[in-house]
């Protein structure tokens, strides 16, 4: 087990190279020989537990509540019987129509981004960041043109999880670059501001401020202004989230060198030129790799909407689960896994993409020694 | 940045005057009005104001308790109770979260390919997935399939663990040192200290999830420390575990505090989480049941807020010290 800065030989192909590899990287001596051996015992009997429970013990087939009589075995028909509850909460199945066509708009547009060589990329983003927003929002409430309402207490699922990390990433990128500017105005009373603004808000936890903003809120606005539980929740995320991508972004603004900003004032740019066209692309590139990791953690966050009767994918497994019909050991860890291997594809995969991102962005980096 | 030394409130440049005037005067009006839209909303709602109810009788049990308390206490001891049960919390947390996170660290640095790779899944396995759904496993599954008091389980003859807790001995110290060990009683273990589940499933959920966190963390500063060190660690004549203990980790210490302290502080902050689970904390004992016995809801939150933005200042203060300190002694 001793550590030592010689990391893990490369593979080689070839039978006649295995030995020597095994050799190098698992019997280097007699104690990593000991942990070697242990540690693919204990590998190796877990998988055959996890095979068991999770393929060989677990119930397949069957649907409706019957189908799970041995409450212990692992109970898959309890996620298929539910998985428009997952995917969409209560949202009426005859309006399901409207969620599928604006997030497969959503996953469209995005996936139009990631493509290099798009014609057009620049109108297709201003789309997704300007007309996009307003156009989900009016198929996903209706009421307005034709559209039935559907009201937000009916939301939930995959589909709120989504709802709630797009819009609040949305409004918090926004808000958390002006806060970032703010925090580096020459307007003192601006700067203090926006400082002790961010620094408070940092130290108080995601659920505090989800009852602050859920109790509070309708106590700080006139009694004519209604803000439904969604959009309650929704401020106290962007409240958080446009602080901590203030601070992601104030890194990039900072690792800027000051010559960055003489030239553009030499250049006779005006304030919001040179933030625009000189400043922010450069900042933006540098602060990548926070922003994404910012925005991964919201992903994962919007979980405790549960706690405030707020219904996200957990949320559904959770209320699904302690449904009497389908009570049991079985189909809380079968939603659970559910729900884990969703969030583990998802954050992983953002994971490795923001690193790939991050790679092709280097070249946009400001030359800089060190 | 090039105006970020000036610290006198006014610039001189007229523009930037009037407008800081008017930033200002567009603050006081902000707050005024909803200062004055709440007290009005309060009034309507013929909500008191005051924090004279901390002096009021609980009327409500509290299960875990670190300082005496009963029915009978005040609701200002029932928010002690609540405080130090989140500090004993975050406090076990920390602990388990840096011991473990330090082992997967190291281990990811490892000459034994699997060690590394093990460390790696790890890190990949616990960091995607949210945390509360690791709670929730922990407590709804793994702590429901424990035995149950009559077949506990014994770790060692002094700690025994069931589906209601880890029960351990009372070290009493009053005549020399005393081990009292947890007796079986009629319908529970008694004599001893113990752990509820809540606490149980919170402390191993939240550490596993931050340890993946620590883990990288450590790995990065460790992998800071220029290869030379070790060479000539190495070179000296000393073994590889004392290299790594005595010549590279002073090194990577440096590195590692900065990113450790926001680890810590997400940390603290995350055992709110307990309110999806009521573990008796400050988030469900005070926003809670109290607010919905007193009904005091500005009074409830400022206290809350007051006691997160409080600690967080304090850990952030602390560590700032200690990372002074550990530049100053590193060579």
């Amino acid at each position: 087990m001793a550590a030592s800065l010689r990391r893990s030989a490369p593979s080689h192909r070839g039978a006649g190279r295995v030995l020597p590899w095994l050799q190098r990287n698992l019997f280097s001596s007699w104690l990593n020989g000991v942990v070697s051996v242990a540690l693919l015992g204990l590998l190796l009997w877990l998988a055959v537990k996890l095979a068991q429970w999770l393929v060989l013990d677990a119930q397949w087939s069957g649907s409706g509540p019957g189908a799970c009589a041995n409450t212990q075995a692992l109970c898959w028909p309890f996620v298929r019987a539910r998985w428009p509850q997952f995917l969409y909460g209560l949202y009426p199945s005859a309006e399901v129509w409207r969620v599928n066509l604006g997030l497969g708009l959503g996953a469209v547009l995005g996936a139009a981004l990631a493509v290099r060589r798009m014609p057009g990329r620049r109108w297709i983003a201003a789309f997704l960041l300007l007309a996009y927003p307003p156009l989900a929002g009016w198929l996903f409430r209706g009421g307005v043109a034709g559209l039935a309402p559907v009201d937000t207490s009916l939301w939930g699922g995959f589909f709120l999880t989504l709802v709630v990390t797009g819009s609040v990433f949305w409004v918090s990128l926004a808000a958390g670059v002006l806060l970032a500017l703010g925090r580096q105005s020459r307007l003192p009373l601006l700067r203090q501001a926006c400082t002790v603004w961010i620094e408070f808000w940092r130290a108080v936890p995601v659920l505090v401020l989800l009852f602050v903003v859920i109790i509070m809120l309708p106590l700080f606005l006139p009694s004519n202004i209604k803000i439904d539980p969604l959009g309650r929740a929704m401020i106290a995320f962007a409240i958080l989230m446009s602080t901590y991508l203030a601070e992601a972004v104030r890194g990039g603004l900072q690792s800027l060198p000051a010559g960055q900003y003489e030239a553009a004032r030499a250049l006779g740019l005006s304030w919001a030129q040179s933030r625009l066209q000189v400043v922010l692309p450069q900042a933006l590139v540098v602060a990548l790799p926070q922003i994404t990791s910012n925005f991964i953690g919201l992903f994962k966050e919007t979980t405790v909407l549960l706690v405030i009767g707020l219904f996200d994918l957990l949320g559904e497994v959770q209320r699904a689960a302690s449904d009497p019909q389908w009570l049991g050991a079985g189909t809380t860890v079968a939603g659970y896994l559910f729900v884990a291997v969703f969030f583990w594809l998802a954050c992983f995969s953002l994971s490795r993409a923001s690193a790939r991102l991050e790679r092709r962005m280097t070249r946009y980096r400001p030359a800089r020694v060190n | 940045m090039y105006a970020s030394k000036r610290s006198r409130l006014f610039v001189r440049r007229n523009s930037a005057f009037w407008m800081q005037c008017l930033l200002g005067l567009a603050l006081a009006a902000l707050v005024f009005l909803v200062f004055r839209t709440t007290q009005a909303n309060l009034e309507l709602l013929g909500v008191q104001s005051g924090f004279d109810f901390l002096s009021k009788k609980a009327g409500f049990s509290i299960s875990q308790h670190l300082i005496p308390y009963s029915e009978d206490s005040s609701i200002l001891a029932a928010l002690g109770v609540a405080i130090l049960n989140t500090l004993l919390l975050a406090v076990f947390c920390i602990a388990l979260a840096s011991a473990l996170g330090l082992l997967v660290g190291v281990g990811r640095l490892s000459s034994n390919w699997l060690v590394s790779r093990l460390s790696l899944a790890y890190l990949e396995l616990f960091r995607n997935i949210p945390v509360l759904l690791q709670i929730f496993f922990w407590y709804y599954v793994a702590l429901r399939a424990l035995p149950s008091f009559q077949d506990s389980l014994f770790i060692t003859d002094y700690l025994v663990l069931n589906n209601r807790g880890l029960y351990f001995p009372f070290i009493e110290f009053g005549g020399g040192l005393s081990v009292n060990p947890p007796v079986m009683g009629r319908f529970s273990y008694e004599g001893g200290f113990y752990l509820m589940p809540e606490f149980l499933a919170l402390w191993v959920g939240l550490s596993l999830y931050n340890a993946s966190y620590i883990s990288e963390i450590v790995r990065s500063g460790f992998e800071s420390v220029p290869r030379g060190q070790w060479e000539a660690g190495a070179a000296l004549g000393l073994k590889p575990r004392a290299v790594l203990r005595r010549v590279a980790f002073p090194q990577a210490l440096r590195a590692i505090l900065p990113p450790l302290t926001t680890v810590y502080m997400n940390m603290f902050k995350a055992t709110s989480l307990a309110a999806a689970i009521a573990y008796p904390e400050i988030v469900s004992v005070f926003v809670g049941t109290v607010n919905n016995l007193v009904g005091r809801p500005v009074e409830v939150m400022a206290v809350t807020l007051a006691f997160y933005a409080g600690v967080s200042f304090l850990v952030a203060w602390l560590m700032g010290r200690w990372n002074e300190r550990v530049l100053r002694r590193g060579g």
